[in-house]
């Protein structure tokens, strides 16, 4: 199983940082969307693999809700819980980017990466006047 | 007295000011005095609580977090009872002042008092807190509100930067201060005064550590910083910005002298420190010295005394690097000079005895004549209409109250005899020529505290000699530009302005004629005071017993008066130091921008390389530090068991095929499909993996998103940048930096595995208790359902969990229902779904975090796409064909109730089964969201008619509401307990059966809310875009 999921990761992170360091802003997007799989992925590997192989005999872990495993073994909840929290993260964040992209094209009317660079550059700030008070 | 109704007055006494500061916000207009009665009650709460205390070394607290050591404790020794009962004292006169000051100017009243509350209740804290992480919150609390008071005149550029350099040299400051804190609490676990003193009467607490050292240097800096020592000591002159009000009260009782509290706090430890004191020796002569030549160098009667707070404050540093030399270097006592006169003895007692660690009397004595002048200084603006002291000739005559006030005052400031200042400045010259009999180097201190008192005498002689002067071209008062000139008034109000000087300068000659009736009625109050003197010694014994103190004050005077009569330095010059600000800030932002454009390359497809480069080298390091253990294959256990295998490959293909299709398909509706595709597939791993709650919230996640990758598309132009035919060098580094997360993932799955193996062998070694516990465990298990939960509560589920104690899951598994830990308290969460308790108990401060950022998201969103409105003539999208179609709209009759019953279902089952409040809130919202788009947004808004804003915003607030209910059930009942404690009970249900209810719930429903408003409003937003 853990061999199963680390190619999984290894091919939708690929697959993500093509798309993301393409010059389309849409792939950009959905790469980051697909980034978000691929590191939950990788957080759940580290809960284990939900079978112990205890010398040819298998026991299969239980989901982590108390009570429902005869045995009491349950797999890793942390995992469980940060991936939960970083699902519904992403579900902000894809929705920002989204908002952003819209906006980008309204103002620059471009879906390329290489003709926003020179947008919004910051300027030198002015001096600042000495602070001295007559 | 207990420690409850102590923790009650301190609460009380510490927020009060501001309470009532913002209450005066919910007075009508028009109202005056009613607001200044308000204003007042809050520092004069403070006094009742605290004199109804009295001075114990009690520490009552307030947990907040007590695992990160961070709670408010409070205490009233007699140092803290003193300079709280100072600050909230003075802060009465002050808010009476500022009506006299203000007149009847509504809007600045209206105003300045809220800001006023701000800073005393901050000031308090900072004098009463007993935790190092409590004072530091306060104290940087009076350097956000001093920031709002000096750039009180916000349509002046200058107030702007004045007010902004106070807070970076106080701000950064008190950062650095925090950083010695930490240090201090880290290194040796104390996160009190309290405790520091316990370990210290314990000897239990090493001063040399070279952790403890360095943490005392850092708070050096930040209490320096505060007490506007040199080199720092600009922003204190620049701070006069502010209306007189505030500047009476900054220079007299608050800010500079949170400062001196900290050392005057630390000092019993300190002291033992061998480079601490001459550090204080020197900053102090230093600062004692610039700020001297600088208020004779000075014409603005506000500057002028701002600048002899500088050199006085340094007096006070100066005065406790000389009380730990003397301490450090033997004990000189009082005995030594037994044969001297009595007044002499006293002030050797004073001076040498190494019980006196506070100059309090000096703290005193100085808010009792700086503050007189500066509400002077504010009246003469106001009334005579005139801001420096060369426009004041013949002052005397027009304005005579002003005038004899302010030249009492300054008399006092000049330290000259009759006045308490005398007494105090013989103490501080006596601890010099003390100290220089041992360290002839102490000589120079001598020189220097000489100079300052030339100077202050100087100032006098000169305020003198000009009010008196026969009124030149400046002899009517002329409107001041700057500052609002009104009317005079006349009555109570009026006199506001003048009598708070009166009533405090009066103890300065009280305590100079009456020593006696001085000490009855303040020394009960000034509660340090027999750490200082046992008795206030009159002029005529000091005069009559002459030492080498009298002798340099004598010289002080006589040089003052040639000076001050002197034409030399008598031009107003600039403050050098008052460069340093600018050009630091120059310097930084010219830095930032030059870093920001070499880094900063505006295209995103730089940062990515960058960042995932950055992640092969680390990895690269690691592998090479590890002698290629990590580049071996690792021992990953096999898996036998068919169905897993089997389906385990089958959604390996599903995934890896829809995630290398990806960038090959070019159609966009096509391309969110299968990004859909592979998300669902996710799904089947995760319940392999045995995640129902993360099935549960992809299956709902995976659905918004497309819906929402859909709406957006359709806003953005079909055709995409033009994208190179075969673009190798992406290829290969993409492939590369999947292959080392792949790699990494293996290995970190492996060493999970190895872990759980491990653990499972430990517990068959136990083999037969094991065992037994395993059938006890089972068979509780099979009788639980029959028998209902209450009765079995205690040993329901606390059964047996197989965990591997070694990770911190194993943890949260074994206290998720019950708490078996001291870490929990005996409390667990009162949870079964370990995942749900997670979220909402052991991990709440995360949720909260992130519902924040949900929240933040959306607003975002809305800001967004309410900036940019589409252009007209922009072809952005086909026309729309909705989804309205009789037969939807039919069905979702049906559906949408449903999904929020289902919705309703899998919150409150959350707890103890796979839901919660994330996962009910995206049911609830797939189902809201498939209303909009049948039925539109018309009748969304019937439905929901509370913005989403304002909806995650009460979610937000149940949520953290929730947190902090347990910390004022603690204080009303002494329950409760810190922030996001928690407590479940069984409810019984209507007709048999029991629910089982946690306080937590109500958090879990902010978080549905929350998670509902921000999905709901994103989607409902791209909609009216295509609407």
């Amino acid at each position: 199983m853990t061999v199963l999921l680390s190619i999984c990761v290894a091919v939708i992170f690929a697959v993500s940082v093509y798309l993301l360091t393409s010059r389309d802003l849409k792939s950009v997007a959905m790469g980051l969307f697909l980034f978000s799989h691929a590191a939950h992925m990788g957080i759940i590997a580290m809960s284990g693999q939900p079978l112990l192989s205890l010398g040819g005999e298998t026991v299969r872990k239980a989901s982590p809700i108390l009570g429902t495993s005869a045995l009491g073994l349950h797999v890793d909840p942390l995992p469980q819980a940060l991936i939960l929290t970083s699902i519904v993260i992403s579900f902000a964040v894809t929705g920002f980017l989204l908002a952003l992209l819209v906006a980008q094209h309204r103002r620059v009317r471009s879906m390329d990466v290489t003709e926003l660079r020179e947008e919004d550059r910051p300027e030198m700030p002015d001096d600042f006047a000495t602070a001295e008070a007559a | 007295m207990g420690t409850e109704s102590w923790l009650t007055l301190a609460l009380l006494a510490v927020f009060a000011p501001v309470a009532t500061g913002a209450l005066t916000m919910l007075l009508p207009k028009g109202v005056i005095t009613p607001r200044v009665l308000l204003a007042l009650a809050g520092p004069v709460i403070a006094v009742v609580a605290l004199l109804q205390h009295g001075v114990s070394t009690q520490v009552a607290s307030l947990p907040l977090a007590p695992t990160l050591g961070l709670e408010l404790s409070f205490a009233a020794d007699q140092l803290g009872m003193f300079f709280a009962l100072l600050v909230s004292g003075i802060g009465c006169l002050i808010v009476l002042y500022a009506r006299g000051y203000f007149g009847r100017s509504e809007a600045d009243l209206a105003r300045f008092y809220p800001m006023l509350g701000l800073f005393m209740t901050a000031m308090m804290g900072i004098v009463l807190s007993d935790n190092l992480l409590g004072l530091f919150v306060f104290w940087e609390l009076t350097s956000v509100s001093s920031f709002l008071l000096i750039g009180w005149h916000t349509n002046d550029r200058t107030s702007g930067k004045l007010a902004m350099q106070a807070f970076a040299v106080t701000g950064l400051g008190g950062l650095v201060m925090l950083a010695g804190l930490i240090a201090l609490g880290v290194s040796s676990n104390i996160w009190s005064f309290s405790g520091l003193e316990a370990a210290m009467a314990a000897g239990t607490f090493s001063i040399g550590a070279p952790m403890v050292m360095t943490a005392f240097a850092l708070i050096f800096v930040g209490a320096a910083a505060k007490s506007a020592q040199w080199p720092l000591h600009f922003w204190l002159p620049g701070a006069m910005a502010a209306p007189t009000p505030v500047s009476a009260y900054l220079h007299s009782a608050t800010m500079v002298k949170a400062g001196v509290y900290l050392l005057a706090r630390l000092f019993p430890v300190l002291r033992e420190l061998d480079w601490w004191m001459p550090t204080l020796v020197f900053f102090g002569v230093m600062t004692m010295v610039v700020g001297g030549y600088m208020a004779i160098r000075s014409d603005v009667l506000k500057k002028i005394f701002a600048y002899t707070t500088v050199s006085q404050l340094g007096l006070f540093v100066c005065a406790y690097g000389l009380g730990g030399i003397d301490f450090l270097h033997g004990s000189h006592g009082g005995g030594e000079h037994a044969g001297s006169a009595h007044g002499a003895t006293e002030l050797a007692a004073a001076a040498g005895d190494p019980n006196i660690i506070y100059p309090i009397t000096q703290i005193l004595n100085h808010a009792l004549y700086k503050a007189p002048l500066f509400i002077l200084a504010g009246a003469i603006m106001h009334i005579a209409g005139r801001k420096a002291l060369s426009e004041c000739k013949g002052l005397i005559k027009s304005h005579r109250l002003l005038a004899v006030l302010s030249l009492l005052a300054a008399y006092a400031m000049a330290g000259l005899p009759f006045t308490l200042s005398f007494p105090a400045k013989e103490a501080f010259l006596y601890q010099i020529v003390h100290g220089a009999e041992s360290h002839a180097v102490l000589w120079l201190v001598g020189v220097g505290a000489v100079f300052m008192a030339m100077c202050n005498v100087a100032v006098f002689v000169r305020m003198t000699a000009t009010f008196f002067a026969k009124a030149g071209a400046h002899g009517h008062g002329h409107a001041d530009e700057e500052h609002h000139h009104h009317e005079h008034e006349r009555g109570f109000w009026g006199a506001c302005i003048w009598w708070p000087a009166a009533a405090l300068v009066i103890w300065q000659y009280i305590g100079g004629f009456a020593p006696g009736l001085f000490e009855r009625i303040i020394l009960p109050v000034e509660t340090g005071a027999e750490n200082y003197w046992t008795h206030l010694p009159s002029v005529f014994e000091a005069l009559t017993h002459p030492t080498a103190a009298l002798g340099l004050s004598a010289a002080a005077i006589a040089l003052g008066l040639g000076l001050g009569l002197a034409p030399m330095w008598r031009r107003a010059i600039n403050d050098p130091h008052n460069q340093l600000f600018p050009l630091s800030l120059r310097g930084g932002e010219r830095l930032g921008h030059s870093v920001f454009a070499t880094v900063q390359r505006g295209d995103v497809r730089i940062y990515v390389v960058t960042v995932l480069t950055a992640l092969i080298a680390a990895m690269g390091a690691t592998f090479w530090l590890d002698r290629g253990a990590l580049l071996k294959w690792p021992d990953v256990p096999g898996i036998t068991d068919v169905d897993y295998t089997l389906a385990g490959w089958l959604l390996t293909a599903l995934i890896c095929a829809s995630a290398l299709i990806m960038p090959i398909v070019k159609s966009r509706v096509v391309r969110v499909l299968v990004l859909g595709t592979c998300g669902f597939s996710v799904i089947g791993m995760y319940l392999l993996y045995q995640a129902p709650d993360l099935a549960l919230t992809q299956v709902m996640f995976e659905i918004i998103s497309v819906v929402l990758f859909m709406l957006a598309l359709r806003l953005l132009p079909e055709r995409g940048a033009q994208v190179r035919a075969f673009p190798v060098p992406r290829v290969v580094f993409a492939a590369l930096v999947g292959l080392c997360v792949g790699w990494i993932t293996l290995h970190a799955g492996a060493a999970a595995d190895k872990s759980a193996l491990d653990a499972w062998a430990m517990a068959q070694q136990q083999g037969e208790v094991q065992h037994a516990q395993m059938e006890h465990g089972g068979a509780i298990l099979a009788a639980a359902d029959v028998e209902g939960h209450e009765a079995a509560d205690s040993e329901h589920h606390a059964p047996f969990v197989q965990v591997d104690d070694t990770r911190l899951g194993g943890w949260m598994l074994r206290n998720s229902y019950m708490g078996t830990t001291a870490d929990t308290h005996g409390r667990g969460g009162g949870g079964n779904n370990v995942v749900n308790v997670i979220l909402v108990d052991f991990r709440g401060y995360d949720t909260v975090g992130e519902i924040t950022v949900l929240s933040i998201a959306m607003m975002g969103v809305l800001a967004l796409i309410g900036a940019c409105p589409a252009p007209l003539g922009l072809q952005e999208r086909g026309p729309q064909r909705h989804l309205r179609t009789y037969m939807l709209r039919t069905a979702m009759k049906l559906l949408l109730p449903l999904s929020l019953l289902f919705a309703g279902y899998v919150f409150f089952k959350g707890h103890d089964e796979p839901g919660g409040g994330f996962i009910a809130g995206l049911i609830a919202s797939v189902g809201l969201a498939a209303y909009r788009m049948s039925d539109g947004g018309a009748a969304l808004k019937r439905l929901l008619p509370i913005k989403p804003g304002l909806t995650a915003a009460m979610g937000l607030a149940l949520a953290l509401g929730t947190g902090v209910a347990p910390l004022l059930i603690h204080l009303f009942t002494g329950e409760g307990g810190p922030f996001f404690t928690s407590d479940n009970s069984y409810v019984p249900l209507i007709g048999g059966g029991t629910y089982h209810w946690t306080s937590v719930a109500l958090f879990d429903l902010g978080v549905f809310i929350v998670v509902v408003a921000v999905s709901v409003g994103m989607i409902n937003r791209f909609e009216e875009e295509l609407d």
